[in-house]
């Protein structure tokens, strides 16, 4: 009996997939039939359903304590260079500058900055209210708020509270990496442990908040790294059923501290998505993050387990100075297109998956938006054409 | 246009004098307008819309799949034909090799069935139609061909009026009867429209009564034009052909549908007739059935392959296309090549319509690479291990044919690496600025050095698009012709299609058929690529189906179709890398060329660039062995 015809009866017994089965799932040769397997459960809870969302990436200080080893924008101290924290009125700008279509989400991700009052960040959310009293507010990862009772000598609980009362409704997922204790000491070894930031979650949780989580993977941990994170979500998510959505990202080389690995491919990237359907069985959304995987992989991986690809974002800097090639932001347009040519229905969602609205399905090929400017659907920074020809030269 | 000519019924007959009597009536007729062409040009008409009902070769009605018959006329035999005979010098079974007309191809089909069953082994090879007008010319034509173990089959006025010129013969239309004690059925009038009016039926009817009246005159015009026997002909039209679509011609054209689909030469083909002939209630077949046949490596329609990127999964599509290049490919190789594509002018007179890179005579930004240039570019490309250039450029006015056959000489000389220059369209432009054939063209720069053909310009292969994307674009036709004689002569080439602008997604899967149908007679294609239409700023149209998805269906479904064509490529330098390497699981072996920096295609202001560790590890990752290739696809490193 094949790996997966094995695990498809395990799942049609009803019965739950182990440590060996995520393992030998990542083996599978197969890629195809592996995402044939995570898109029959995708589309058993989702249809072809496909979310997205209008949110706004703000990054207001790249002042970080931490130094993983990953990361290509932080690790910067407060007098460095390139150094820079917005004041809140900056902040601010990049929301009241859009309310002429104003996201319904602001996603708020940080450096650890040991200078800062912890009255900025709750300043921060107040004013975001201020001007959009409506927008939801995803602010500040596990690790800031773990980072933030440290600093501040508050209790989680205490953190979440305060920023709850100034406007906080729910935490993004960043800053999960690698549970494994051996890689995360490697990459990542002076911010939250996995069990403290799971342990916010938890909290969070508890309050009633939502949460999302993540897993950053193609550095330098394993198959069984993987499977192992995978788990340490379900099992939180067993306990308090309080995440919305898996994101797995995947690591980006450039100018970072492990420049010299490669970046894990576009086949491992589906893999590991198709791998996170599949064994997630108590987590409703599974996430292509475009930024990370870039759309064009992102529209791929609507097939293999994904049913949500982020928003339009407009501004991402994290990424980007890890080499990410791909534009800041995707317009609204452009991200139902997306959606429509890989054969699904676009729905615009809130950050707690409210139907906003709801496209119709396209036939394949036949998106309801023309993008006229091609520019956007590959979305590399702009670099001037050398290409010619039409199609003419790249013949074989 | 006008309301009359609107209303004109657009007929599209085989021009040979078996089929007058079919069309000879509606010559006059002004509710008709009659195109009058060779076999191939009939098919193609009904095929992309430009005919309402055409006489079709059987073999083009099977090639399409969603043809229904008009009943009760045909161009059929009982018995003896005369005119589709295999004629030899030694007795068949002695027979080593058969030359012939590989473009007419439901002769063809025959002829392979009909040695099959007598198990008699034959290597196929061309012979070109020929031109000859009398008995002398023609015995002339054929004779020399007709050598020892080798036989042809010739067709038409030179079987007429040269048969007995050969010791041996054998009447195909006969061998067919004898095997299956069946008619044979040539052509019949077919139609795409399943509604097809019973007037119109009416019309076609009333014409062949009247046509058949007109039998001994024909045969006399006939004759006299070619200097053959009126007697001759006016007994072939009498007695060998057979007008009539009958019980028993439908039962021989069932067999032979049957048999050339279990020898895997058509598609599988059932015969349905339009109205007022009652067919069986349709039932399609389930789609799961489809992609098994289509996995299994089994020949489908145009009317299949539309089915199939229309209705199959992502998955299924690229499971069945896995499939199919395991099997023929069982190694699990993927290849690539180190290559350099330089293009040598931008200076062009054709102006199409999605391109931002030409610019017309006099431009200031216009340019011819120097040798110094080229040199420098070439000698890049043999320090950095690469094998072959890449050389294409824009129509060019003011390079003559001795322009490229002294530069083909010079880097032949200078530098040792595969020449893969000059797309069809490039050949077509200089054989009109020379006034010479494309064949001389080819030949002269075979002679220089030439070693293969690149397969750009294809796009659509399908008139009507071409024509709108841009207009002094080569036909379809000429870009094949290009490549049928290339392939004739021994250069292989590549064959190519740009989708995304403005066709149908069946006008893609024409395109895929006209490839398959050149590459049965010719095998000259090594490998097939395809992607979208990469919009840029300048261009003028807008771009249609794109996505990532498409671009996997498509590569998928290519794989399906072209069962003949050896190699499916996976076009990183248009989808960029990380499609690139997805599109490997979806019907792919070869992942094209690494390319030079400033050569790197930008794809929509994008630029991708991968080296050679780049590829390997791309295609290892993907479940792969990476292998260097060479244009002729041999490897030239081990697996690894």
């Amino acid at each position: 009996m094949s790996v997966l015809s094995n695990i498809r009866a395990k799942l049609q017994n009803g019965e739950r997939l182990g440590f060996d089965d995520g393992v030998a799932l990542f083996h599978e040769p197969d890629l195809l039939a592996l995402g044939q397997l995570a898109n029959e459960l995708r589309e058993a809870r989702h249809g072809d359903r496909t979310f997205f969302n209008k949110n706004m990436r703000v990054e207001v200080t790249n002042v970080c304590v931490a130094s993983c080893l990953f990361c290509s924008f932080a690790k910067l101290e407060a007098h460095m260079p390139d150094a820079h924290t917005m004041s809140l009125e900056e902040a601010w700008k990049e929301l009241s500058d859009r309310m002429d279509d104003p996201p319904s989400e602001i996603h708020v991700v940080n450096g650890l900055h040991p200078g800062l009052p912890f009255e900025y960040y709750e300043e921060l959310l107040r004013g975001y209210k201020r001007i959009k009293p409506d927008v939801h507010l995803k602010c500040y990862t596990a690790v800031e708020i773990h980072f933030f009772a440290q600093l501040y000598k508050m209790s989680v609980r205490e953190v979440l509270e305060r920023l709850r009362a100034a406007g906080l409704d729910s935490l993004p997922g960043g800053g999960a990496e690698i549970f494994d204790p051996e890689v995360r000491k490697k990459i990542s070894d002076d911010k939250a442990t996995a069990d403290e930031y799971l342990d916010v979650h938890r909290i969070a949780h508890s309050m009633g908040m939502k949460t999302n989580t993540t897993m950053l993977f193609g550095h330098i941990e394993t198959y069984e790294h993987r499977v192992d994170h995978i788990l340490r979500v379900r099992t939180l998510q067993d306990e308090t059923g309080g995440f919305q959505a898996f994101i797995p990202l995947a690591f980006h080389p450039d100018g970072n501290g492990m420049k010299n690995l490669p970046a894990p491919t576009a086949v491992d990237d589906l893999r590991t998505f198709a791998v996170s359907r599949i064994l997630l069985d108590n987590v409703p959304h599974i996430k292509a993050f475009w930024v990370s995987s870039g759309p064009d992989v992102a529209q791929i991986a609507l097939r293999f387990g994904c049913d949500d690809i982020d928003g339009t974002i407009v501004h991402e800097t994290i990424y980007h100075s890890a080499g990410s090639g791909v534009p800041q932001g995707l317009t609204y347009e452009h991200l139902v297109r997306l959606i429509q040519e890989a054969g699904r229905v676009p729905v615009e969602r809130d950050t707690f998956y409210n139907v906003v609205k709801e496209f119709p399905k396209a036939s394949v090929g036949e998106a309801a938006f023309k993008v006229r400017d091609r520019k956007a659907k590959k979305h590399l920074a702009v670099v001037e054409p050398v290409r010619s020809l039409g199609g003419k030269e790249i013949a074989g | 246009m006008s309301a009359e000519k609107q209303d004109q019924l657009r007929v599209a007959g085989v021009r040979y004098l078996n089929a007058r009597p079919l069309w000879e009536d509606l010559k006059s007729d002004p509710r008709i307008a009659l195109s009058l062409e060779i076999p191939r040009e009939v098919q193609r008409m009904l095929a992309e819309d430009e005919a309402d009902v055409a006489l079709m070769p059987v073999a083009g009605a099977a090639t399409l799949g969603d043809v229904f018959f008009v009943p009760n006329m045909a161009i059929a035999a009982r018995g003896p034909v005369q005119s589709v005979l295999l004629v030899s010098e030694v007795p068949l079974e002695k027979l080593e090799e058969v030359a012939l007309d590989l473009s007419s191809r439901t002769s063809v089909v025959l002829a392979k069935l009909i040695l099959a069953h007598r198990n008699i082994r034959v290597r196929f090879t061309d012979l070109d139609p020929t031109t000859a007008r009398t008995p002398q010319e023609m015995r002339e034509a054929v004779a020399p061909v007709v050598r020892g173990t080798r036989g042809a089959v010739i067709i038409g006025d030179p079987a007429l009026a040269i048969a007995d010129a050969f010791p041996y013969r054998l009447d195909l239309a006969e061998a067919w009867q004898e095997w299956k004690g069946l008619p044979f059925v040539f052509a019949a009038w077919c139609t795409r429209n399943p509604n097809f009016a019973a007037s119109d039926v009416a019309r076609l009817q009333a014409a062949k009564t009247a046509g058949l009246a007109l039998r001994d005159a024909l045969a006399e015009e006939h004759a006299a034009a070619h200097s053959l026997s009126p007697a001759i002909l006016a007994r072939y039209l009498h007695e060998s052909i057979r007008y009539e679509l009958g019980d028993a011609e439908i039962q021989g054209l069932t067999a032979f549908f049957d048999e050339a689909y279990r020898a895997g030469l058509l598609p599988k083909t059932e015969v349905r007739f339009t109205a007022p002939l009652a067919n069986r209630p349709l039932t399609p077949v389930p789609l799961e059935t489809l992609l098994g046949r289509a996995a299994a490596g089994e020949r489908l329609s145009v009317a299949e392959g539309e089915r199939l990127l229309a209705e199959a999964s992502l998955f299924e599509l690229g499971l069945a296309a896995d499939e199919v290049r395991k099997r023929k490919h069982p190694h699990g190789v993927v290849t690539y090549i180190v290559d350099r594509n330089v293009n040598y002018t931008n200076v062009c007179t054709t102006s199409c319509r999605f391109c931002a890179f030409y610019r017309p005579v006099g431009h200031p930004e216009g340019y011819v690479l120097s040798r110094e240039v080229l040199g420098q570019k070439l000698q890049e490309v043999v320090d950095a291990g690469g094998v072959q250039i890449l050389l294409q450029g824009g129509l060019n006015p003011e390079l003559p044919l001795t322009w490229y056959e002294d530069l083909f000489r010079w880097m032949k000389a200078e530098y040792k690496l595969g020449l893969h220059a000059l797309s069809p369209e490039e050949i077509i432009h200089i054989s009109e600025l020379e006034n010479i054939s494309t064949a001389e063209v080819l030949e002269r720069l075979h002679a220089a050095g030439l070693d293969s053909v690149p397969g750009g310009g294809a796009e659509i292969l399908v008139d009507r698009v071409r024509r709108r994307i841009a207009k002094t674009k080569c036909s379809s036709e000429a870009w094949l012709g290009v490549m049928r004689t290339a392939h004739r002569m021994g250069l292989r080439s590549s064959a190519t299609m740009m989708y995304g602008t403005t066709e149908t997604a069946r006008e893609r899967v024409l395109h895929l058929a006209k490839i398959r149908d050149l590459q049965d007679e010719t095998g000259g294609f090594t490998a097939f690529f395809c992607w979208d239409f990469q919009y840029e700023n300048g261009v003028r149209i807008e771009p249609g189906d794109t996505g990532t998805h498409l671009y996997l269906r498509q590569q998928a479904l290519a794989r399906l179709m072209l069962d003949n064509v050896d190699h499916i490529g996976a076009s990183w330098v248009t989808q960029g890398p990380d499609v690139g390497q997805v599109a490997l699981r979806f019907g792919a072996d070869d992942f094209g060329s690494v390319m030079f920096e400033e050569n790197v295609v930008s794809s929509a202001g994008t630029t991708f660039g991968i080296n050679a560790a780049g590829m390997e590890t791309r295609i290892r990752e993907a479940g792969f062995k990476s292998a260097r290739r060479n244009v002729r696809y041999d490897w030239l490193t081990p697996p690894l």
